[in-house]
């Protein structure tokens, strides 16, 4: 990637402030009210800066797809604020919006459910144009077929259904679709995850050509790390709704801080099998706990091999380590230090670390 | 399954350009279904019978021609036998005659055209305020859906015989209050299949694409919904209406259908039933038109499910 991002000094194109997300769960009371309630994004800051790719981890289920749809919004968060551009966007209705969805666009993860399989490619490409009244008769189809040799589809093609279409090709209708109005930011959901690993590394390419050629702002979700390392400045790591460390490229994969963070990069596999052995492979324990009744404190603290008895009680903050730099943050009260190995970490949830607790 | 209309050319994911627009036309879910339909030859044969009852129905005076014997006039004479009784089938009378001595031929075939045009007006009703209130239901979701799904819900419970004998009896009987009595009780299923298919429907991916762009919630019901619960509507719709012939016959077999002299099945087969030891052809050709109808309509319904439901394997079962 040629744009370098990473200062705070730049004004976020997107921004999370503090975004919640709970959804109703566990069936409904004779009253109506939801009995129970699922917190899928709890309290999320996130900045995207104007040219960059923002990658954003987590397992599956840790609400990094709820968080990609609030800040598109096409669902309303619960608590706390979208701001696009210098402008709070939380609230705006759908009117209002429309505007702004030519400047915000999303590629779905799915490329056979999100391409309507009774419309020709054509007119799902051009119901861009047709949405915002734009580029009307032989002007849209010039447009049309022009974006469909841009994502590297054959122009000719313009009538053919989704169905005649490959994963990897539907997957560059979704792209072209989402370029159509030319936006200024792109939230990429899981782009390549439902592909085929030999067609991955086209569309990611093909996404990357995208930024360079046409100045976008990516916030790419993935669960995938070799991923979201080829494409991303910047990478947020997600766990059980809440970003847990954030920095850039190399601060996470040089210096992870966050033993989940450690956890998921020993989890990757190695592409020098010979130096495999030097990193270490951290099995966590677990599954990702249910987000209806999040464990206390940190969220992280059952599965995690560094819990303290402290990390139980309070919810640590998302600040720079002593020494990181300003753009580097980790939740974490007993974050790893350089060096530090996982696998040598004793689980002591009844230790209590009284020195690192603050009073 | 080699099916050769299934078998798409496929495309490896290269990158193509250079070539001068030219368009490649792609055949769409709805083509394809018809390719299938086209296939199945007791579907066929369904829609040829059921065209030439359509045929029937329209040029019913062209029987009433070729016998010389409108569908109203009674023939005591020629039509009755001394004793009063219907007369069988002959030279004269093809099917033979009713207990007023009416050609039973012409009056099958002017039957036709209140049972189809019956069957016809009531299933577009149905289908109309079926869909309406399911695209509605399912897609608003909420308050909308609630109230809605209860009145379906209210209207399902009402037994359907009951309330038609008790309006009819208010209003007198006539073709209008049969078909909406019937448009009334039917609707509510129809209804109740849509809102669950756009439950489901509007949960893909597409519909928030189509949100993400900017579109509208009319644009996206009737652009993004509907098209992709058309296929269970259509199925529904053509099983419906041998169902609502039935009805209309029921209604009619009661005295609830048409005005007296108007011909139709139900209240021929109601008459004849006096009739059925002397007079077998009184009952046999009405009833049998109504059973032909029914069976067609029925069979082509399976058939229009097949084609559109294409995980159905077509070599198995017929």
């Amino acid at each position: 990637m040629t744009t370098t991002a990473g200062t705070s000094t730049a004004t976020p194109l997107l921004e999370a402030r503090a975004v919640c997300k709970e959804f109703p769960a566990g069936g409904t009371s004779l009253t109506g009210r939801a009995t129970q309630v699922l917190h899928a994004v709890d309290r999320v800051d996130l900045e995207v800066l104007p040219g960059e790719t923002l990658g954003l981890v987590g397992e599956t289920g840790c609400g990094k797809s709820t968080l990609a749809r609030c800040l598109a919004r096409l669902y309303d968060v619960t608590a706390g604020e979208v701001w696009f551009d210098g402008r709070d966007v939380t609230h705006l209705s759908r009117r209002e919006m429309r505007p702004l969805r030519r400047d915000i666009q999303v590629i779905f993860q799915d490329p056979y459910g999100s391409l309507n399989p009774r419309r020709r490619v054509g007119s799902i490409i051009g119901d861009a144009f047709a949405i915002h009244g734009l580029e009307k008769g032989p002007a849209r189809k010039a447009r049309v077929q022009e974006l469909m040799e841009l994502v590297g589809l054959n122009p000719e093609h313009y009538n053919r259904f989704p169905a005649d279409f490959s994963g990897g090709q539907r997957q560059r209708i979704g792209v072209a679709r989402a370029l159509a109005l030319r936006p200024r930011l792109i939230i990429c959901d899981e782009p390549v995850s439902a592909l085929d690993v030999s067609i991955q590394a086209q569309v990611l390419n093909l996404l990357i050509d995208l930024q360079d050629e046409l100045g976008l702002t990516y916030l790419f979700i993935t669960h995938d790390l070799s991923v979201v390392r080829h494409v991303s400045n910047r990478i947020a790591v997600m766990y059980l709704g809440r970003v847990v460390e954030q920095g850039t490229v190399e601060d996470l994969f040089g210096g992870a801080r966050h033993p989940y963070t450690k956890a998921l990069l020993g989890a990757l596999p190695a592409p020098d099998p010979d130096a495999a052995d030097s990193r270490e492979h951290v099995v966590l324990s677990g599954d990702l706990p249910s987000a209806v009744d999040p464990p206390s404190g940190c969220h992280f603290h059952p599965r995690c091999p560094k819990a303290r008895a402290d990390c139980r009680e309070q919810q640590p903050p998302l600040e720079p380590v002593e020494g990181d730099p300003d753009v580097h943050v980790t939740a974490c009260w007993h974050p790893l230090a350089h060096g530090e190995s996982l696998s040598s970490a004793v689980p002591g949830l009844e230790i209590a670390t009284p020195g690192e607790v603050e009073p | 399954m080699t099916d050769p209309i299934l078998s798409v050319p496929t495309m490896t994911d290269t990158v193509t350009t250079g070539h001068l627009p030219r368009t490649i036309e792609g055949r769409g879910p709805w083509k394809l279904a018809w390719l299938r339909l086209r296939k199945d030859k007791v579907a066929i044969w369904s829609l040829v019978v059921i065209g030439l009852l359509v045929l029937v129905a329209i040029f019913a005076p062209f029987f009433a021609w070729l016998t010389g014997h409108p569908p109203n006039v009674q023939y005591r004479e020629t039509g009755l036998t001394p004793d009063g009784l219907p007369v069988g089938p002959s030279s004269t009378f093809w099917f033979g005659t009713d207990d007023l001595g009416r050609d039973v031929l012409t009056r099958v075939a002017y039957g036709a055209r209140v049972s189809l045009g019956v069957g016809v007006l009531a299933t577009m009703l149905t289908v109309i305020v079926g869909v309406v209130v399911g695209l509605a239901a399912g897609f608003f979701g909420g308050v909308v859906d609630m109230v809605l799904a209860r009145l379906i819900d209210v209207v399902l419970s009402i037994p359907f015989l009951l309330v038609a004998v008790a309006l009819v009896s208010i209003t007198g009987p006539s073709l209008l209050v049969t078909i909406v009595v019937i448009g009334f009780f039917s609707w509510a299923s129809m209804a109740r299949i849509v809102r669950g298919q756009v439950l489901s429907v509007k949960e893909r991916e597409y519909v928030e694409a189509a949100r993400s762009l900017g579109a509208g919630d009319l644009r996206i019901m009737f652009i993004d919904v509907l098209p992709n619960v058309m296929a269970p509507i259509i199925v529904y719709t053509t099983l419906l209406v041998p169902v609502v012939i039935v009805a209309q016959a029921t209604l009619s077999f009661l005295g609830l259908g048409v005005e007296a002299p108007t011909a139709d099945w139900g209240g021929m087969i109601s008459t004849a039933q006096r009739y059925y030891r002397t007079a077998w052809w009184f009952i046999a050709f009405p009833g049998g038109a109504l059973l032909i109808t029914t069976l067609a309509f029925n069979l082509f319904g399976d058939g229009v499910r097949d084609a559109l439901d294409p995980r159905v394997d077509r070599l198995i079962g017929r």
